[in-house]
């Protein structure tokens, strides 16, 4: 029996028509995805340097040298894990402000509402550079303006925590605008009866926020939260263009690491492992992550 | 109908017959593919092969590539046997890297004008004790000074020399810092490299060693615990945060921060690559415009031999597995462009790059008084090191160093020494 036979007997035409609907995006999907997660996979069990392509099977031995390599346990994962929280925090609570303070018609709100959204439209890249610049000893406008102010001028990129905080800053100048949307598309759906009884009642904004606003906008924080966080341990442009880990590896996270190991030092190895672990550590942060929200919003429904 | 199926037969047969002529025409020209990354040298470099190519009938094609993926590309089409370039960018930190997958080059007749010392075997050649190289121009890491504000006989021997006319210029408010010079990863050399070979030390040891059979014999040892590194480091350390002669947030610059601050007419001194004189002295780019000029570097307290500094090369290579006949063309083209008097000068007045052709230097001098500093000072110094250490584990090494070198300028002054023990077997781990 030919495979056209089995096809058919197999699947009506209607199946087989959406069969060949998806027919594209499934050999996309296996070229540019399944196939590349493979041969990383491969890669990370075998001795593959980039210059000597052996590619002698070695089992464990990659993961063991990722994680029991210091760098990746004290500096590489620690980091990773702070600028995850700080950047997905304060993109949450300036993201949140910033989608009440657009729920309100205002003159201009959708001229306000477009300029909010410029930074999404900037490549991180960029925007990195930029900033670079900003807070360049010398000539960024950072210094200028603490000067003019009577500070004191600051080598920014020299110091691990402001270093750190500049990446942090601009990784949630970028984002604050992506919560923002979200919130304030789950602000516009959210019924209004519940806000009109509370008004009724004199009750105070802050306690319609606590109260009303955010347990009735819990699934999309959630959604967010889980979404950018994951994104978050990902990040890697910025910190490539803002600092490229330094100084002295102190803003290092988990992507320069995987990066500078497989395309810097060309141990495709080793970059593969540690690619791989840092996916199954998000993995299993995100499924965590996920379910601690969900429990969270059934306890306060 | 017959008329319609008669036209569209004619315009078959006339497509054909237009595709099969052009193809005999594009058969009949050969071409040469150049894997490169757009820049006024290797722009340069083209051209000279593009003069070639149109006395000898053959097409040169362009293919750029960004720097920033050229090293992990190129190694992947040569492992992977690909033919797609028959000339490809090379220079020494590849050197050894590449070796096994590029082609020998002893028999290209124009090599015998190279540098002997830029095409160091240890180097360049393969496992066969074959160069695989031809050279595109010496890249050097050059001192540069003002001219306006600092005479030639004041310019600093030693380390202590530099800090005292740089503090003497600063408080003259003469300009705001006496030094600066890149510091963060991939631009160690235009502060740690140089200070540390001024110093009697290096990243492995033996001292200047280059020798990966010698540097394993003794076990890939690092020399960052030694009192000449201790010295580098105190000596940066002290430039950055007691005497302030450098800009503080030297320690991220890369090349673009540190040529701004020099540009920008703030700083008297600054290590560079050769390649920037030109931008040093463009009016349009630069407040110390036509007030540059280069000499030796200075020495640390430790130093025995003055002002010791490198030549290395950018240079082209063949990838092994393109057939036979385009490697002959290939090497045909690199050694006319070897052998190019007029685009090899050109080459020195567009990019400030001294030429491939050794033969060239003296007579360049003649007229340029440029390339008479650049002789004195680097291309017939005697004491030179290579620029870099030539084995796959290289990048890992530098990473290793810069970092050590970074966090022991950045923290407090006594824990240097911590810094740099720590650094040691960093090194050490990275290389062996």
């Amino acid at each position: 029996m030919s495979w056209r036979n089995a096809l058919r007997n197999s699947f009506g035409e209607q199946q087989r028509f959406m069969l060949l609907l998806i027919a594209p995006a499934v050999t996309l999907l296996v070229l540019f995805q399944a196939v590349p997660i493979f041969i990383g996979g491969s890669a990370s069990f075998r001795d593959w340097m980039l210059t000597n392509p052996k590619k002698t099977w070695v089992g464990l031995a990659q993961y063991i040298s990722v994680l029991t390599d210091p760098a990746f346990l004290e500096i590489v994962l620690p980091n990773t894990f702070l600028f995850m929280f700080a950047s997905v925090t304060i993109s949450l609570a300036f993201g949140m402000a910033l989608a009440l303070a657009l729920n309100r018609p205002f003159r201009a709100q959708k001229v306000v509402q477009t300029i909010l959204l410029l930074p999404l439209m900037v490549a991180p890249v960029i925007a990195a550079i930029m900033m670079r610049w900003m807070f360049n000893d010398q000539f960024g406008i950072v210094n200028v303006v603490l000067e003019t102010l009577g500070g004191e001028p600051r080598a920014w990129l020299v110091d691990r925590w402001s270093a750190f905080a500049i990446i942090v800053l601009t990784d949630c100048w970028l984002w604050i605008p992506w919560f923002a949307l979200l919130l304030l598309a789950g602000l516009q759906s959210l019924p209004k009866s519940p806000f009109e009884a509370a008004a009724i009642d004199g009750t105070t904004p802050w306690r319609v926020f606590r109260h009303l606003t955010v347990p009735m906008l819990r699934p999309v924080i959630i959604v967010c939260i889980v979404i950018r966080s994951i994104d978050a341990f990902r990040t890697f442009d910025i910190v490539w263009a803002l600092t490229g880990g330094g100084p002295a590896r102190q803003t290092e996270l988990f992507s320069i690491y995987a990066y500078e190991t497989a395309f810097v030092f060309l141990d495709f190895g080793k970059g593969s492992a540690a690619a791989i672990t840092g996916g199954l550590i998000i993995l299993v942060v995100g499924l965590l992550l996920y379910r601690i929200l969900d429990h969270v919003r059934k306890v306060s429904l | 109908m017959i008329n319609a199926r008669h036209r569209v037969a004619a315009s078959i047969a006339g497509l054909a017959l237009l595709v099969g002529g052009t193809g005999g025409a594009i058969a009949q020209q050969k071409e040469l593919r150049i894997a490169y990354q757009p820049n006024p040298i290797q722009d340069t470099s083209i051209e000279m092969m593009e003069k070639w190519g149109a006395k000898n009938n053959i097409k040169i094609v362009k293919v750029p590539n960004s720097y920033g993926v050229y090293v992990e590309k190129m190694t992947a089409s040569l492992t992977s046997g690909s033919d797609q370039y028959d000339v490809i960018w090379h220079n020494d930190d590849w050197g050894q890297l590449w070796a096994h997958l590029v082609e020998p080059m002893d028999d290209v007749a124009g090599l015998k004008y190279a540098d002997p010392w830029s095409n160091d075997p240890v180097i360049f050649n393969n496992k066969d004790g074959k160069i695989t190289v031809v050279p595109m121009g010496q890249t050097i890491g050059a001192l540069f000074y003002r001219t306006d504000l600092i005479k030639p006989a004041q310019l600093p021997k030693t380390w202590a020399e530099l800090v005292a006319l740089s503090k003497k210029l600063q408080a003259e408010k003469k300009v705001k810092y006496g030094y600066v010079g890149a510091m963060a990863m991939n631009t160690t050399w235009f502060s740690f490299f140089w200070s540390m070979w001024n110093n009697n030390c290096d990243v492995l040891l033996p001292l200047f060693e280059r020798s990966n059979a010698v540097l394993a014999k003794n076990d890939w040892k690092a020399g960052l615990d030694q009192p000449c590194m201790r010295q580098v480091a105190e000596f940066w350390w002290d430039a950055l945060h007691k005497d302030k002669i450098v800009p503080p947030g030297m320690p991220s610059y890369g090349r673009n921060e540190a040529n701004a601050v020099f540009t920008a007419g703030d700083a008297a001194i600054t290590v560079a690559d050769t390649t920037y004189w030109g931008e040093f002295n463009n009016p349009a780019k630069s407040k110390a415009a036509g007030k540059v000029a280069i000499a030796g570097f200075p020495s640390g307290p430790m130093s025995t031999k003055p002002s010791v500094v490198w030549n290395e090369i950018w240079g082209w290579a063949i990838p092994k597995s393109i057939p036979a006949e385009r490697k002959a063309l290939a090497k045909k083209m690199l050694s006319a462009m070897m052998e190019d008097k007029e685009g090899q000068i050109a080459l020195w007045k567009k990019t400030g790059v001294p030429p491939p052709n050794k033969d060239l230097w003296a007579e360049i001098a003649k007229t340029d008084p440029n390339m008479r500093e650049m002789q004195k000072y680097y291309l017939d110094n005697p004491n030179k090191v290579h620029s870099a250490f030539y084995f796959e584990k290289w990048p890992a090494v530098h990473k290793a160093y810069s970092d050590a070198l970074v966090k022991a300028v950045t923290g407090k002054r006594e824990d240097i020494p911590k810094a740099l023990a720590e650094g040691a077997v960093n090194v050490h781990n990275a290389a062996k």
